[in-house]
């Protein structure tokens, strides 16, 4: 029995029973992370993680402490005490943070096991987890190494995808963690905007930032919030709303009321994607639910990734401003501070990051920025005014979370027209708004998962999740992982 | 042609927080380089901004004293420029809500009063301190983040002398509500300023030239005066004046060119992402505003009507906050204040010029002066043993009753004994009832010298002149 | 809105404080070519200028403000650990001057 292939929940339980415990676990998965060929991490911790889980393996398992003895992987954009950071940009190459952040603080008193770093698109600023300064991070399910795993948080996808761990924690600006769990068949869950602290998560921008996390169960992203989501001193816009509690489940979707976008739903042009949905949302129905197919202005659509661009590149070349090789990260020296500075950004950034910067800083320039960035503003105003009007209305927005299967390496810049860019970017609704968003599978087509996404309103995660586990029953897809599926399947 | 001299002034003060503005590094103007530094002020990755209550409080007083309204939400902004002091590659400022807005002081010139204008007041943060050496810098991050004020006028100064006053004022404004140590010298207030000229009953402005690096308000005027004179001279000949900064040279007293002003930076401001709008509880503001501590203005009308002092000695204990606080703590123990503003004018400020330290520094509890003051006053000691006692008293700081006792300044109270001296003297000159009698003063000032010389100065003065009345009208 | 040729977008590089190859800035030329098709469709949606620039997902304002209690600072030794020329306790650069 491998216990590492199970939900958290399920590890757990062990874990009370006694058939395993933090060594074992921690020993089978920092093997798993060494054998690994996706290019999922930055950093192996081998000896701290086995110290820690010798130490937790001679204490008494507490009960209902779900991430006790429990491996984790934490993208790199996570500071860690101690532990490089870089961010997968070479700009922060060897710098070594003097202090945790919040969630890894949390996760750590709570018995978890850090047991790597995982791999991103530099400074979480891309899509497709292929540009990291360590390259290309592939796709688990596609052992031919021809498929992305989506991005910005491919690493820890990767991880939890091929079961090395249940639980990474990834960062979320666009869809970095719930358009990757589409592509890698996993859940990904974003919580509402400041009920997890975002201090210590390296900043990419911070007004659409989300700590998010990769599980493998409903359940498991539930008990992750409940441990996660505290207020916290550290970040001046986490919320101090009392947190419900996140365990107290019903999975049922008795009257709710669902909304599935016409304007999104219409441009998926993958037959499968478009029937498992559809069998979804027939079982739900099935269960009690209303489900409603409604319209919404298609321009306020086709504005979700425009805005998206203009307002994070704005806020990145802002939030990087620091890297210039003087406080921390490599210094290349010069005549001039200013030219230690120009030097150290020339070959600390890549070209990618560097056009986005300036793409950023053309939004911001004085004579722009009333027609690029607030209009951009003004357009997230409109789309979040729009959602906020359906949420009035209805519980919750279901719709597929992208347009098709894990893309390949090599042509996943083809296929753009207004249509794709609509399905392939409206999960950046949920970044817009601070709303809560769940990615979980709800298919597979020739051997490759896809997902579909579920948004509440903000604060309203126990609905969410209640509603994400009737999807999940529905779907049979609890736990999807590829050793488990390959296995099955005898590959 | 006559021109007219416009003057702006921005000023940045540095306040005297126990923390910085967005971090909780301390701050004791330490001078151990980096060592006040959290890993904010370094711009760590994953820091992120808290706004320090004290801070926001400071900002309410001096918004109130330079009577502006106060906006009760707070926003912050980025202003994004690279600069080597600049850890974070921008500042956090508040460009679009300032604090507070509209708002003037009122300054004397010839004895009228003249109102002065100002724009804005905002909080923003210092940057690192950059130590220069003959080929490198090194940077200190411990001013970094440290809270600042930044106090904007309007072009609505005229002379040298307004700008010297206006900064005087602020000066005053934030040392008294204890924002500021206010110093100049030491960077805790810093004064850019823009002259520009224009004739007489012109309505547009000129070019304008920014004044940095002032480090007094004495060079504040000078630099002004300076200035003016130049551009004149230049638009006499017939030549433009440039937009450029330039620097007071104190040594040829005159501005020297920094730099030309090439196109304005573009900071690319948009609102701070990481700081939630604040909102201020109307009680939040009263509380401020009501434990502000006492302005100078308040605190002159005080010391003439509480403490009756006359305007000259009133003004002259209220040119530094501390002494008047000094002052107002001595009060406590004494009825008699006039005498101990005198005392402390005359006597503790001349002690405190001799050795060159501050009232800060004056290790003498306040109310050991008043105890003091009180012996003088009631003649139980003469003025050289209030001398010898206050000497020993800078020293020892212990009660002037103890020290009385010590070296022994005990006036002759007692009446017989001073009667005996004064009958003595009279017998040895026989002739000065009668010089009395016959209008010659003198002779009771006689007396008083001889009765002294015998006991060496130590006859209280009050008792024996009663005394030496009496028996001269004998 | 500003002109974009290949000077500006340099010139705007070069002002955060970095350089491309030549062929990047050709790549981003491309680019902005693209972007100002996406730029249009902000421009598309109805009554977009008549709402306010929006930084924070819903209503977010608070009444909390910290207390001016400071914290244990890092030692010398750790706020100058990841910095790379260090000299009498302090970070070096070359003559900053103006």
């Amino acid at each position: 029995m491998n216990y590492l292939d199970l939900t958290i929940k399920e590890i757990h339980e062990a874990l009370l029973e006694g058939k395993t415990n933090p060594v074992e676990l921690t020993k089978e998965a920092l093997k798993r992370a060494k054998e690994n060929e996706d290019n999922a991490f930055e950093m192996i911790i081998e000896e701290d993680a086995l110290k820690k889980a010798e130490e937790l393996s001679k204490l008494p398992v507490p009960k209902d402490n779900y991430l006790f003895g429990i491996p984790y992987i934490a993208k790199d954009n996570f500071s860690t005490k101690g532990y490089e950071t870089t961010a997968s940009s070479n700009i922060l190459n060897g710098y070594v943070p003097l202090f945790d952040a919040t969630v890894i603080k949390l996760l750590n008193e709570a018995g978890a096991i850090l047991i790597a770093k995982s791999t991103l698109d530099e400074l979480a600023m891309g899509g497709t987890g292929t540009s990291g300064h360590k390259g290309i991070t592939y796709n688990p399910w596609d052992k031919s190494h021809t498929r992305l795993v989506g991005g910005s948080s491919c690493g820890s996808a990767a991880a939890v995808s091929d079961a090395i761990v249940p639980f990474a924690l990834g960062s979320d600006t666009g869809d970095s963690v719930r358009k990757p769990a589409s592509y890698a068949g996993l859940v990904g869950f974003k919580p509402t905007w400041g009920l997890v602290s975002r201090f210590g998560l390296f900043p990419f921008a911070p007004s659409l930032d989300h700590v998010a996390y990769f599980t493998r169960s409903v359940f498991d992203s539930a008990l992750a919030t409940e441990l996660l989501s505290k207020h916290d001193d550290n970040d001046s816009t986490s919320s101090y709303k009392e947190r419900p509690n996140y365990l107290d489940l019903n999975s049922s979707v008795e009257g709710k009321k669902i909304a599935v976008i016409n304007g999104i739903y219409k441009t998926i042009q993958d037959k499968k994607v478009i029937e498992d949905f559809d069998k979804n949302i027939e079982f739900l129905k099935k269960n009690g639910a209303k489900v409603d197919f409604i319209d919404v202005d298609t321009d306020l659509l086709k504005a979700i990734y425009p805005s998206y661009i203009v307002i994070s590149c704005a806020e990145a070349t802002s939030n990087d401003a620091n890297l210039d090789g003087i406080k921390f990260g490599p210094n290349y020296g010069g005549k001039t501070y200013s030219e230690v500075m120009f030097n150290a950004r020339t070959k600390g950034f890549s070209a990618l990051i560097k056009r986005r910067f300036v793409i950023g800083s053309y939004a911001l320039m004085r004579e722009n920025q009333e027609e690029v960035f607030l209009r951009a503003q003004r357009a997230r105003h409109l789309i979040v005014n729009t959602f906020n009007k359906i949420f009035e209305t209805y519980d919750a927005v279901y719709c597929p979370a992208a347009p098709n299967i894990a893309p390949l390496i090599n042509k996943s810049s083809e296929n753009i027209n207004e249509d794709f860019m609509i399905a392939d970017n409206w999960l950046a609704i949920g970044n817009f708004g601070g709303y809560p968003s769940i990615t979980l599978p709800i298919g597979l087509e020739n051997d490759m998962p896809f997902g579909a996404n579920l948004m509440c309103k903000p604060f309203d995660e126990v609905n969410l999740f209640n509603i994400a586990l009737k999807i999940e029953e529905g779907t049979g897809l609890k736990n999807l992982n590829y050793p488990a599926y390959a296995k099955k399947e005898g590959k | 042609m006559n021109f007219e001299t416009i003057v702006g002034i921005e000023i940045h003060v540095e306040m005297k927080t126990k923390s910085k503005m967005f971090s909780l590094a301390p701050i004791s103007f330490g001078l151990t380089p980096n060592t006040e530094v959290v890993p904010m002020d370094m711009a760590f990755p994953g820091t992120m901004p808290r706004v320090n209550k004290e801070a926001v409080r400071n900002a309410i007083r001096v918004s109130n004293a330079l009577h502006m309204s106060i906006d009760q939400e707070i926003w912050f902004d980025r202003k994004n420029y690279f600069y080597s002091d600049l850890p974070k590659g921008y500042q956090i400022t508040q460009q679009a809500r300032p604090i507070g807005s509209e708002g003037y002081l009122v300054i004397n010139i010839d004895g009228k009063e003249k109102k002065i204008g100002i724009e804005r007041l905002h909080m923003e943060e210092d940057t690192c301190m950059q130590h220069h050496f003959s080929d490198y810098t090194l940077l200190d991050y411990n001013r970094a983040g440290i809270p600042l004020i930044e106090i904007v006028s309007k072009p609505e100064i005229r002379s040298g002398e307004e700008a010297r006053k206006y900064v005087e004022k602020i000066r005053e404004i934030v040392t008294f509500s204890n924002v500021s140590d206010g110093k100049m010298e030491e960077g805790s207030l810093r004064c850019d300023v823009n002259v520009s000229i224009r004739p007489y009953g012109s309505d547009k402005f000129g070019t304008k030239v920014e004044i940095k690096n002032l480090n007094s308000i004495a060079n504040v005027e000078k630099a002004i005066d300076f200035e003016a004179k130049r551009q004149s001279e230049l638009l006499l000949l017939g030549k433009e004046v440039e937009q450029e900064t330039r620097r007071f040279d104190e040594a040829k007293k005159e501005t020297v060119l920094m730099r030309k002003k090439t196109d304005a930076v573009d900071y690319k401001y948009f609102t701070e992402p990481n700081i939630p709008p604040i909102r201020l509880s109307d009680e939040f503001v009263k509380d401020a505003i009501d434990t502000c501590p006492e302005l100078y203005d308040q605190k002159l009308e005080r010391f003439l009507n509480v403490y009756g002092l006359n305007e000259v000695d009133a003004k002259i204990i209220l040119t530094s906050v501390d002494m008047a606080d000094y002052y107002d703590e001595a009060a406590k123990f004494t009825k008699l204040y006039q005498p101990l503003a005198n005392f402390i004018i005359s006597d503790v400020n001349g002690y405190l010029n001799k050795n060159t330290i501050s009232i800060k520094e004056f290790n003498v509890e306040p109310k050991f002066i008043s105890e003091l003051v009180e012996l003088l006053q009631s003649k139980k000691i003469n003025s050289s043993q209030g001398k010898q006692i206050f000497e020993k008293l800078v020293k020892e700081n212990k009660s002037p009753l103890i020290i009385q006792k010590e070296v022994g300044a005990v006036l002759i109270n007692d009446e017989s004994e001073i009667h005996k001296l004064v009958l003595e003297v009279l017998e040895a000159n026989p002739t000065l009832r009668d010089d009395f009698k016959a209008g010659k003063t003198r002779a009771q000032g006689f007396v008083m010298g001889q009765i002294m010389k015998k006991r060496g100065g130590k006859v209280n003065p009050g008792i024996a002149n009663k005394i030496i009345l009496e028996e001269l009208k004998k | 809105m500003k002109e974009v040729n290949k000077e500006v977008l340099k010139d705007a590089a070069n002002r955060l404080l970095f350089d491309m190859k030549d062929e990047e800035y050709d790549t981003l030329l491309n680019e902005f070519g693209a972007i100002q098709h996406q730029l249009n469709l902000i421009g598309n949606i109805k009554g977009v200028d008549e709402v306010s620039p929006m930084t924070f997902p819903f209503d977010v304002t608070i009444t909390y403000l910290r207390e001016d209690e400071p914290e244990t600072p890092l030692s010398q030794k750790d706020v100058l650990k990841n910095a790379h020329d260090v000299k009498d306790g302090q970070i070096k650069l070359p003559k900053v001057v103006g």
